[in-house]
């Protein structure tokens, strides 16, 4: 993925669902269709603001069959690096943007027997869009859906009259708890589960599953993980022979991009293992945010992700 | 003519315990029981409690090939060789009530894949499968195991005994049970079947062509191959 293939789009609806989530409407600028998708998949939104672009990965929430528009749901970060309250506080009806095309890195496994889905906060979003697809077959499925409290449920009436019985809805403010080993230790062979939102919940459902006997095939999850800041340091890229200097709230990814360096990519958050690059000296040790490379690779520091992980040293060179 | 490393044939691995599990489901047939005791016996020695939680459906008659059903058509096509059944098996009932206590022993395949697909409507996810016994028999295993979209995390098959084959005849789609020949003739349209390598998971069944198709009458020379 680079800029040369992003899509021209128009926000033609903008609607604040909760006190922290922000729904977004984009059509193509000149009218049209978009990109046929399938649920689960995320585009890249690029925002160009005054000092920097951002790039941000967000889940599409429509129907995959309605493709006049694609809808995401924005939260306002509280630590945000600036891309969420770009959305947020300055785009409008009429705003344009750019967006990249559509890229599943969730899909729905096609012969499950049946579908667990566990979402925590705006980790719903995803699941909008497979339940489009879900609904209505012959595959039996449930959706665990919790968040902070009742104003915070973004989505509801859409999954209430949807999706009836099939919702099962948790108040973190009353104490309600997606009960995940009873959940998990109950389901029927063949039965897979996704879960996406906050970190503590991915990794807990991933836990529990395991100790349920379930293997990783079964599994399934996904979280952006927003670049994480640190220290600034400098980067030598070997093959351009350009110096890129990362200050602490950029990351490296974006950097060497407004560097004029082109670094092939589609997640933009330490999942789809595009961006691999690989470090070629190194007089310091590497900050490895994603969730690709293995423990083993990561221990080994002869490669990186650079749209989340940075680097605590004075001298990094990559192959790039 | 009989075509070789056709990556579709499946390739089976000893079989090794795996106490992630929380359900083990183990099927075997004749000299499958050895691999199936000795995984016992490793959970033993790992993972104890998992032996509570253990099931064994078993075929103790080496003697009769691996069938999908008793309907006519799909009966063996020859008898196999007396005396082929392992002297051994006989008490592999009695050894495997004695680790596991849940044990239930079958006539024939039919019978035990019967019981096996309604253990696996009630099955949980965390279940594992271990399959010990001839190449036909984990085949028959594995075909109802994906409709029940279990897969290679799950399921751990070790071949032991006869390797003779299940051939679908690609003409008239009937399949042809327990061929031990390169060639054999289709029970169904009686065309003269050439028996490929390449292997059906779905159907459970190598797949076999029409071998005199091009020049009738023109055969290569009948050999037993799969013993």
């Amino acid at each position: 993925m680079n800029d040369a293939q992003t899509i021209a789009v128009e926000v033609v609806g903008v609607e604040q669902v909760t006190p922290l989530i922000k729904h977004f409407k984009l059509a193509p600028v000149g009218g049209g269709s978009l990109p046929v998708f399938s649920g689960g998949s995320h585009i890249i939104v690029v925002m160009r603001a005054a000092d920097r672009v951002h790039k941000n990965p967000y889940s599409l929430l429509g129907s995959p069959s309605q493709l006049e528009t694609y809808e995401i749901g924005v939260r306002r970060m509280e630590e945000s690096r600036g891309g969420s309250h770009y959305m947020h506080d300055r785009i409008v009806v009429g705003s344009r943007l750019e967006i990249a095309h559509p890229v599943n890195l969730f899909g729905l496994d096609k012969i499950a027997r049946k579908h667990v889905l566990i979402a925590g906060g705006i980790g719903i979003t995803p699941f909008l869009a497979q339940l489009e697809d879900l609904h209505g077959g012959a595959v039996p499925y449930e959706l665990h859906y919790s968040v902070r409290s009742a104003e915070h449920a973004a989505f509801l009436e859409r999954l209430r009259r949807r999706e009836g019985e099939r919702l099962h809805l948790y108040h973190d403010s009353e104490g309600q708890m997606i009960p995940f080993e009873t959940l998990l230790a109950a389901q029927p062979l063949g039965t897979h589960v996704y879960v996406c939102g906050p970190a503590g919940m991915i990794n807990h459902v991933i836990d529990t599953a395991r100790s349920c006997g379930w293997p990783d095939s079964h599994i399934h999850w996904e979280q952006f993980s927003a670049p994480p800041v640190g220290d600034a340091f400098e980067v030598f890229l070997a093959r351009s022979k350009i110096s890129v200097h990362v200050p602490h709230d950029q990351s490296l990814l974006e950097s060497i991009e407004a560097a004029g360096v082109e670094v092939p990519y589609l997640c933009r958050g330490g999942v789809c293992g595009f961006c691999h690059t690989r470090v070629l000296e190194l007089d310091g040790e590497l900050v490895h945010n994603d969730h690709f490379l293995s423990d083993a690779e990561k221990a080994k520091g002869n490669s990186i992700m650079p749209c989340v992980s940075r680097a605590h040293c004075k001298r990094l060179v990559l192959d790039l | 003519m009989l075509v070789t490393g056709i990556k579709s044939k499946p390739v089976y691995a000893p079989l090794q315990a795996d106490t992630r599990g929380r359900y083990h489901l183990m099927l075997g047939m004749g000299v499958g029981a050895a691999p199936l005791l000795r995984v016992i016996a490793e959970m033993g020695a790992a993972a104890p409690k998992g032996l509570q939680n253990t099931q064994v459906l078993f075929v103790p008659d080496a003697g009769a090939a691996p069938a999908e059903s008793t309907l006519p058509g799909a009966a063996p096509a020859e008898a196999t060789p007396a005396g082929a059944a392992d002297a051994g098996t006989a008490t592999a009932v009695e050894r495997f009530r004695i680790a596991v206590g849940n044990v239930q022993a079958f006539a024939g395949t039919p019978a035990l894949l019967g019981e096996f697909r309604s253990t696996l409507e009630k099955s949980l996810m965390g279940t594992r499968l271990y399959v010990a016994g001839p190449e036909s028999f984990i085949g028959l295993v594995m075909k109802i195991a994906l409709e029940f979209n279990l897969n290679k995390d799950e399921i751990r098959a070790e071949e032991c005994g006869t390797l003779a084959r299940r051939v679908y005849c690609i003409h008239c789609r009937a399949t042809t049970e327990n061929v031990r020949t390169n060639i054999v003739r289709c029970v169904e349209c009686d065309r003269w079947l050439l028996v490929r390598d390449h292997y059906s998971r779905r159907l459970a069944a190598y797949m076999g062509v029409m071998a005199d198709a091009e020049a009738p009458g023109e055969l290569p020379p009948l050999k037993e191959v799969f013993l």
